[in-house]
């Protein structure tokens, strides 16, 4: 739905006409390549690591449950809030209206019992300050966050909690709404990315709400205003949500300011609302979306994984930034700068509360399709077979711990690492030993990680491209499960 | 505009007060040094030790505009080569040094320019100097065919992935290459598959040599350590490296277009009919071009906007309708981006457009419209301090273009003395339809499905 615009190009991510029919003969995979990278040692590095002091936040609750994190930074006159709101997420969207609390989320922004959606876009855009609220299809939570110049918090306080508690939910801005929603789920099914994920959060979570990557068009129009009221009177509670405020203010005024904007906020009293793991996945599959006159193919590989809380989560995080984690990950130095079959090839760890999923992901021309594939089972396999050379396990060590401390440039991403911490529970030291805890993996810790989760049995092959090129290539990775562009499965 | 100081360095220091247009709101303004070596190389350093974090940024006066017929994208694919490897930096060492170290980094191109920059602890100043200094210096030597061959097809992959296998990827080339004239602006930054494929080391290396020179470069560094003893390091690792003779300049030569230019595009990749329009502008840093982006700023900037709230939200033509001022060093385009509803034609959506351009040049514009524009211009100026790497790429981006590197501290001053009889008056002067060229994408059914 995005209009691009963006005209700088970039050199990594950012930003002949081949139309070849046969597969370019794929060379056994090689895996493990670590050809596209050149170390000379000459450049002078310092071997210091930086020791970072975090600073630390004031932490209360108010009486109606709601957790309040407060993190004082006053070198700029900003203010920006960060809240989630447990229970609100589209998991607990009723299973026969999926989409109702991402629709309703979005609604809440288009008015209140006292203002229009202009009225706030107006006054806030004024100001050069936002107030959005979200929620997405598989998340837990809904969340709200706003931000401003601190001049001007009195007012976004005020509009974040008129939003948050008045909505109007007008049949006017509901009409709107659905005709819309109905254009961009038709819009979508251009971009080969969200095909991808469509498909690929399907085969990884079946029907558990992770598998949600869109509300289809009949929960659109079943979606009427009382549908809403429900919703947002039933999940937009303050038992178990949080809110983090960051930035020019002290923690006194902050207090006073949140229990202006949500102390009225009535507690629900029900029980801590449950989250339930997807059914073990099943046996390796390969799926292809076939998109005809696609001149790449988008692969999609890999697996459930862990939760946020899993004991593995440390190793799990260092395994994933060996194998795909930026430019140095051995999967963009094999299909890049290696290969050049690719503008970029990741790998990703999605964690929630529930088993989320592990994931590497590459567009790669149509021709090399098989061959990326094989390199890229090949790089996974690469860390289970054998121990990863220790050099190999300490560079990504380090490069963890320096870009943690890098990050803290942002107060921003602080205070989301504090909000992490008390969504899942970490304890109260958690980031002070983050460092400790990602020197301490072993290559052991990580061979077992990999052979635990990665296991070849359970690896999903979903490509998004041109079928009449690539469907010979994929059937040779297992039995081919096609679909077409619309979702729809494909007899063959 | 290159102003060589003969014989030694020579510091300036600037202090520029903003207390005026702060307000409420004071932000600490951008304070820096601006001094150029003996070889051209202009250096700026601005110190800042609220996080022990500096970035480096070196813009090269050179982009897209200075390609040469058949060798569009060139500019860009260099870009790629400088993270191959130079002589005492191996191919790809780039990439695991600055992030192996906590690091961010990257290089962009653009019509106007090639910028690269890194982000590093406080303590690895040398290893960044080292390896901007090395390529500066060496890069022409260690450049091998295989390593350009592979840039060639990963930037063509970035082609596929960012136009070819993408709905309106055509769309941008098309309108380009129809409203411009004269060449630097009228191929696309990316560049033709054909032209990348004919790409040579003999190519790398002259281009090397005419654009990669001290004297064709602006470094800015901002962060956490001593002016003095950064320019000393500075001086150290890029002093040595020779100035070469300048590049040749970029002419361009646009004519006033006299009649309203269409034409209109299938695309089996799309879904939804777009139409885009672009009218000719002035070049940035005008008084005309900031009274264009303040108009941009009322079609376009936010909810509150007019596109949104009366094409989208009341009239509901368009699902999304975008307008913008392109920022160009050279003539650019005021483009106006929409989509359509599905069920409303492109006449209708293309007429509610005209409408809202008629009402800004007869209507009435409210003045919170117009401070919407100014508070916005503060507000980012604001938020950009927070960031070293963003300070430091506008530093050398605005010494670059406009030899005032100053303006980091001063462009929301400049966007706020535009009046709304200025917006109205070039709206008058710009957006009229002999002035501009329109493409009309619309979706076609993919090739016949058949089977697989």
């Amino acid at each position: 739905m995005r209009i691009r615009t963006a005209l700088a190009l970039t050199a990594i991510v950012g930003l002949t006409v081949a139309s070849l029919h046969a597969q370019a003969p794929a060379p056994a995979a090689q895996g493990q390549s670590l050809k596209g990278v050149v170390l000379k040692g000459k450049a002078p590095v310092s071997k210091d690591i930086l020791k970072v002091t975090l600073p630390k936040p004031q932490e209360f609750d108010l009486p109606n449950g709601l957790h309040v994190i407060v993190l004082e930074d006053h070198r700029l006159p900003l203010v920006t809030l960060q809240m989630s709101i447990t229970g609100a997420g589209g998991y607990y969207d009723p299973a026969d209206h999926i989409g109702l609390a991402s629709f309703t989320a979005s609604l809440m922004r288009e008015g209140t019992t006292t203002k229009t959606s202009a009225q706030i876009s107006q006054q806030l855009e004024t100001i050069a300050a936002s107030v959005t609220v979200s929620a997405g299809l598989s998340s837990q939570s809904g969340g709200l966050s706003a931000s401003c110049l601190t001049e001007n918090l009195d007012t976004v306080m005020a509009i974040a909690s008129d939003v948050l508690l008045n909505p109007a939910f007008s049949e006017e801005e509901i009409a709107r709404y659905k005709t819309r929603t109905k254009a961009s789920l038709l819009q979508q099914r251009s971009s080969p990315g969200f095909l991808a994920s469509e498909r690929y959060s399907r085969v990884i979570y079946g029907d558990h709400p992770g598998g949600r990557s869109s509300p289809t068009a009949e929960s659109v129009d079943k979606t009427t205003r009382a549908s809403l009221v429900e919703f947002h009177k039933t999940h937009y509670l303050p038992d178990f949500a949080v809110v983090g405020i960051v930035g020019d203010i002290t923690p006194a005024e902050a207090r006073k300011k949140i229990e202006g904007a949500f102390g009225a906020w009535k507690k629900g009293g029900l029980a801590r609302p449950v989250v339930e793991d997807p059914a073990p996945i099943g046996p390796a599959g390969v799926y292809l979306v076939n998109r005809p006159g696609s001149v790449q193919s988008s692969l999609s590989i890999g697996t459930q994984a862990i939760s946020r809380t899993s004991p593995d989560y440390d190793v799990v995080r260092l395994l994933n930034e060996i194998i795909g984690g930026g430019p140095t990950g051995r999967l963009f130095l094999n299909l890049r700068e290696d290969k050049g079959w690719t503008y970029g090839a990741y790998s990703g760890l999605s964690t929630l509360r529930y088993r989320g999923d592990w994931t590497a992901t590459a567009e790669v021309r149509t021709d090399v399709t098989e061959g990326a594939i094989r390199e890229t089972l090949a790089e996974i396999a690469g860390t289970r077979d054998q121990p990863l050379p220790l050099s190999a396990v300490q560079d990504k060590q380090r490069l963890l711990v320096a870009s943690f401390a890098l990050s803290l440039e942002s107060p921003q991403g602080l205070l989301s690492n504090y909000v992490t911490s008390w969504l899942y529970r970490l304890p109260a030291d958690y980031w002070d030993k983050y460092p400790d805890r990602v020197m301490a993996v072993t290559p052991a810790a990580l061979q077992a990680a990999a052979k635990k989760y990665l296991d070849a049995s359970r690896l999903q092959i979903v490509v998004v491209g041109d079928g009449s090129k690539i469907t010979e290539a994929l059937k040779k990775f297992g039995p081919l499960q096609v679909y077409d562009t619309e979702g729809k499965k494909v007899s063959q | 505009m290159r102003r060589v100081a003969p014989g030694a360095v020579v510091a300036v220091v600037m202090a520029i007060c903003l207390a005026a247009t702060l307000g409420a709101a004071v932000a600490p303004k951008v304070q820096f040094t601006d001094t150029t070596l003996k070889n051209g190389l202009r250096v700026i350093i601005s110190e800042d030790h609220t996080a022990p974090v500096f970035s480096i940024a070196i813009t090269y006066n050179v982009g897209s505009r200075n390609e040469r017929a058949g060798r569009t994208g060139f500019a860009h694919l260099f870009e790629h080569m400088m993270f191959k490897g130079s002589e005492n930096v191996g191919s790809g060492e780039h990439f695991a040094l600055i992030f192996g170290n906590g690091g961010n980094m990257n290089g962009t191109t653009n019509k106007d320019r090639t910028n690269y920059f890194d982000q590093l602890p406080a303590n690895q100043l040398d290893l960044a100097l080292f390896l901007e200094s090395d390529r500066m210096q060496t890069l022409g030597s260690a450049i091998t065919p295989e390593n350009l061959q592979n840039q060639i097809t990963t930037v063509q992959e970035e082609r596929r992935q960012g136009v070819d296998n993408q709905p309106y990827g055509k769309t941008f080339e098309t309108i380009d290459d129809l409203a411009y004239a004269s060449f630097p602006y009228k191929h696309s930054v990316i560049g033709s598959m054909t032209d990348l494929s004919a790409a040579t080391v003999d190519d790398v290396k002259a281009f090397f040599k005419t654009y990669y020179a001290p004297n064709n470069a602006v470094l800015a560094i901002v962060g956490d350590f001593k002016t003095q003893d950064c320019l000393a390091r500075i001086q150290k690792f890029f002093g040595s490296i020779p100035a070469q003779a300048p590049p040749p300049p970029v002419v361009i030569d646009e004519p006033v277009q006299k009649a309203e230019k269409r034409q209109s595009l299938d695309d089996s990749l799309a879904r939804m009919a777009r139409i885009d329009m672009a009218y000719h502008i002035p070049q940035a840093m005008t008084a005309d071009h900031d009274a264009l982006t303040v108009l941009a700023s009322v079609l376009s900037s936010g909810r509150s906007s007019r596109l949104n709230e009366s094409v989208v939200r009341q009239q509901q033509v368009a699902m999304q309708a975008v307008a913008m001022a392109e920022e160009n060093r050279g003539p650019g385009l005021f483009r106006v981006i929409a989509m359509a509803t599905p069920g409303k034609t492109i006449a209708e959506l293309e007429k509610a457009l005209d409408g809202e351009i008629e009402k800004i040049k007869s209507g009435t514009i409210e003045s919170w419209e117009i401070d919407k524009a100014r508070t916005s211009a503060r507000a980012s100026y604001i938020r950009g301090l927070s960031s070293t790497l963003q300070r430091a790429v506008m530093l050398s981006q605005y010494a670059t273009f406009y030899n005032n590197p100053g303006l980091i501290n001063t462009r929301p001053e400049q966007l706020a003395k535009v009046t709304i009889a200025d917006v109205q008056r070039v709206a008058k002067q710009y957006l009229i339809p002999e002035n501009r060229t329109v493409v009309v994408t619309s979706p076609r059914p993919a090739a016949p499905k058949g089977g697989l």
